[in-house]
């Protein structure tokens, strides 16, 4: 049996080159971004040799750690599409053992376990320091080869099977509200840290409590051995095999069950009224509005929208910092990067009406309803914010005469942002994920377009605020000047190219609102 | 309301046809002149070298209850999807009351309820607010769309799903639920497509009822299946569709020519392949 799953793994790994050319780009790129990677920790781990067991420890330790750790997280947050589901076999009647051997010996194949193989073999040129720090470096690779696999299949299996239903689906947001409040606070700690000074310190202290961990015990464990522990040492190989060996007891119970569960159905949730809809329908712009954020609330992919931009400032400000900019102009960043990403939020939407998208073009609603009703929810959650965090931002900035700038720039950008998404979205849908679908799983097609509609959207976004961005730029640089310009300016400005985004997107809606809806068929 | 699965029945006396004695004669159209609600010419349809639709002519008069038959990837989906302006023909013209679909589509929309085949709704929104958006985006006032909610929603018989969400429906409530929407705005002319698949006996006579109903108050409906008994009994008119193309057409008692609408298909569509060479089926392996 083993033959036949390696047989079909190759066969789907040789159909994905199989497909359209841009596809198969998409697929090399990754190709070479993994080994790339692969090749550069290679060299690192080569490299630890020459450095003193302390510092390798470290090193391996903490990296190793995020290493088995991405194998777990990764196919739980993002709900890895697992081609080899063991529910898949389900109607074969194979035994369960064999069945779940099989299938960890398929994982085998492909690029993740062929990195890790690779790593695991570097790590024990990094140990060659002594028999027994060999001798554990060697048990250790295929150990490690073991515990990432088998935790992608294990934690592949739980998100497939017990976060499959559409409820805990839709909690994906939760999960991104309780990922903001935890990482939140560890990432003040981390900014407190001088890294040019106490890094190293740190990360031995870090990887300290890693090394007793199932995450980084097969990776500490020849180290010790070459600091001449050889106790410790033989304990924490122990503990690496004791998690292999529970993952694979973990599996085998799995795959075990799985095979004679039913699929879990939500319980239904029941609403009262008419919600959002209770608005009336004094216009048809309205009336698609209600709908519109009728989405933003229930569904789980617009959730994620608006979880992940309040965050994306401080992910940007972590180079900054590392580069040493002024924490005070750290604060200018959040008003305009939270605006451009709401602009740019609904640059896709139409694709993620996917095909429902039918009851619009079948009732002959005006292009223009359409444009304007999808921005409505987007202005009235938008233009608040940007109000609320520049009242925060200017006076962190340390100066409040900076204000009317800040909002000319926030209002700017989204103005315009959600214009020109209102063309992009009539003019260029491409794939996205389908409603029910996880919101981190990708779509079922992917185009070549996508990466170059985004980038296109952002830069052209950019351009055309170029006008408030440099008056707010000039109040902020000449003294004595007001941010007035900028705010008259970014709103002004801004508010024509929506307008006209509008009306033009609505023209594009209007002619080619049946290519619109093959193109969600397609898809 | 009662289930009945055998709605406006005749007397079958004046049947000639031995073969379809069973079976329950639909109303006979009316003799005056109707108007011609939808009006079909040469409809062509190419998705790369695969011709979908090639050539279909059609002219279907207010107050008929239409039925469109066919074999899976007959065409019959594409047609309809032409017919309701959700898919841009190659070629042929479509006209609904008089005005082109395809020249002035908004108008012509209007006078359309449209049931699409596996399309999705906007299915994150409850019953009740579907039915809200369907009949708010075809200009209805607030009061008007709630009585009609509830009304539709007793008839179809889904007054206890209407505050849950429509993902968490059956197959069949969902198609109910988009029929329901289909009606909303009362329009002309109904054109549904598939509207009995997954639907259980039950509501699907009741469905029946309904649309008979409005048939006899002038309102026309187009409905395709592969079900060729359903249409035989609900249906007054049919059109037979094989490869795109309509093999015969007109009332049910012209097409089906004495014998049932199956045999007649069976008869048109150039028989059917025999179950042979399949013996090894009958010996059991373990």
């Amino acid at each position: 049996m083993v033959k036949q799953l390696l047989r079909l793994k190759l066969r789907l790994l040789g159909n994905a080159f199989r497909r359209s050319p841009w596809q198969l780009v998409g697929l090399l790129i990754g190709l070479v971004y993994g080994l790339s990677i692969a090749f550069l920790v290679v060299t690192s781990l080569i490299g630890l040799r020459l450095a003193t067991v302390s510092i390798a420890t470290t090193g391996v330790t903490v990296f190793g750690s995020l290493l088995v750790l991405g194998f777990i997280v990764v196919p739980l947050v993002f709900g890895v599409d697992d081609v080899m589901d063991p529910r898949k076999f389900s109607l074969y009647g194979l035994p369960n053992n064999k069945l779940a051997t099989s299938l960890v010996i398929t994982a085998l194949i492909g690029v993740p376990a062929l990195v890790v193989g690779v790593i695991g073999l570097a790590q024990i040129v990094t140990w060659s320091r002594g028999p027994l720090a060999v001798l554990l470096a060697v048990i250790g690779a295929p150990a490690i080869l073991a515990t990432c696999v088998l935790s992608a299949r294990v934690f592949t299996s739980i998100a497939a099977f017990l976060l499959s239903s559409r409820r805990s689906r839709d909690a994906t947001g939760l999960f991104g509200l309780i990922l903001l409040i935890v990482i939140t606070p560890v990432f003040l700690l981390l900014l407190n840290v001088n890294w040019q000074r106490d890094g190293l310190t740190i990360l031995g202290r870090i990887s300290n409590i890693l090394e007793w961990t199932p995450l980084g015990a097969v990776w500490a464990a020849p180290a010790d051995a070459a600091a001449g522990n050889p106790g410790t040492a033989i304990l924490k190989e122990l503990i690496a095999l004791a998690f292999v060996a529970l993952l694979w007891a973990a599996w085998r119970y799995l795959v075990a069950t799985m095979l004679v569960t039913q699929q879990r159905a939500a319980e239904a949730k029941s609403y009262r009224g008419l919600g959002l809809f209770r608005l009336g329908s004094a216009t048809i712009s309205g009336v698609v509005a209600e709908r519109s954020f009728t989405y933003w609330l229930r569904d789980a992919r617009y959730q994620v929208s608006l979880l992940i931009i309040p965050i994306i400032p401080f992910f940007l400000m972590i180079p900054l910092i590392i580069v040493g900019l002024p924490g005070n102009v750290l604060a200018l960043l959040p008003v305009p990067v939270m605006a451009l990403f709401l602009g740019w939020t609904i640059h896709n939407d139409v694709a993620y009406d996917s095909t429902a998208i039918w009851l619009h073009v079948a009732t002959g609603l005006r292009g223009r309803s359409d444009r304007f009703g999808r921005v409505i929810p987007v202005l009235a959650v938008g233009v608040p914010l940007i109000v609320v965090a520049s009242l925060i931002c200017a006076p962190l900035y340390g100066d409040e005469g900076l204000l009317p700038a800040l909002i000319g720039v926030g209002l700017g950008l989204l103005f315009t942002g959600l214009g020109l998404s209102s063309v992009m979205s009539a003019r260029f849908p491409y794939p996205a994920v389908r409603p029910g679908d996880s919101p981190f799983a990708a779509p079922q097609a992917v185009g070549s377009a996508s990466a170059l509609i985004q980038g296109f959207s952002f830069l052209i976004t950019f351009v055309l605020a170029s006008p408030t961005l440099y008056l707010a730029y000039l109040s902020l640089t000449v003294p004595r000047s007001s941010g007035w310009g900028a705010l008259a300016v970014g709103a002004g400005l801004g508010g024509l190219l929506l307008w006209g985004g509008i009306v033009w997107g609505g023209h594009i809606f209007d002619k080619r609102s049946p290519e619109i809806l093959a193109f969600t068929v397609r898809n | 309301m009662a289930a009945r699965t055998t709605p406006a029945r005749r007397p079958a006396a004046t049947r000639k046809a031995p073969a379809a004695a069973k079976l329950v004669e639909p109303p006979t159209p009316a003799p005056a002149p109707r108007e011609t609600v939808l009006k079909i010419e040469g409809l062509v349809k190419r998705f790369g070298d695969t011709i979908a639709v090639a050539g279909i002519d059609l002219a279907i008069e207010a107050g008929s209850f239409y039925g469109i038959v066919g074999p899976n990837g007959a065409g019959k989906t594409t047609t309809l999807s032409m017919v309701t302006g959700l898919l841009r023909p190659d070629a042929g013209r479509v006209v609904v009351h008089g005005i082109d679909v395809w020249a002035d589509p908004v108008v012509a929309k209007r006078n359309m309820g449209v049931l699409p085949d596996r399309l999705r709704l906007f299915d994150r929104l409850t019953g009740a607010q579907l039915l809200y958006y369907s009949g708010a985006l075809r200009g209805l006032d607030d009061a008007t769309v709630a009585a009609r909610s509830a009304d539709l929603a007793s008839a179809f018989g889904f007054e206890d799903a209407l505050n849950r969400l429509v993902t968490d429906y059956s197959a069949g409530m969902s198609k109910k639920i988009a029929l329901a929407a289909a009606m909303i705005h009362s329009p002309r002319l109904l054109v549904l497509d598939e509207p009995f698949e997954s639907v259980d006996p039950v509501s699907a006579a009741n469905v029946t009822q309904i649309l008979h109903r409005y048939v006899e108050s002038g309102g026309t409906v187009v409905v395709s299946s592969h079900s060729m008994d359903l249409i035989q009994r609900i249906c007054d008119h049919v059109a037979v569709v094989v490869h795109g193309a309509i093999l015969d057409s007109g009332t049910m008692t012209e097409v089906r020519r004495g014998k049932t609408l199956e045999e007649r298909f069976v008869e048109l569509a150039g028989g059917r392949t025999s179950a042979e060479g399949m013996e090894w089926l009958s010996s059991f392996s373990d």
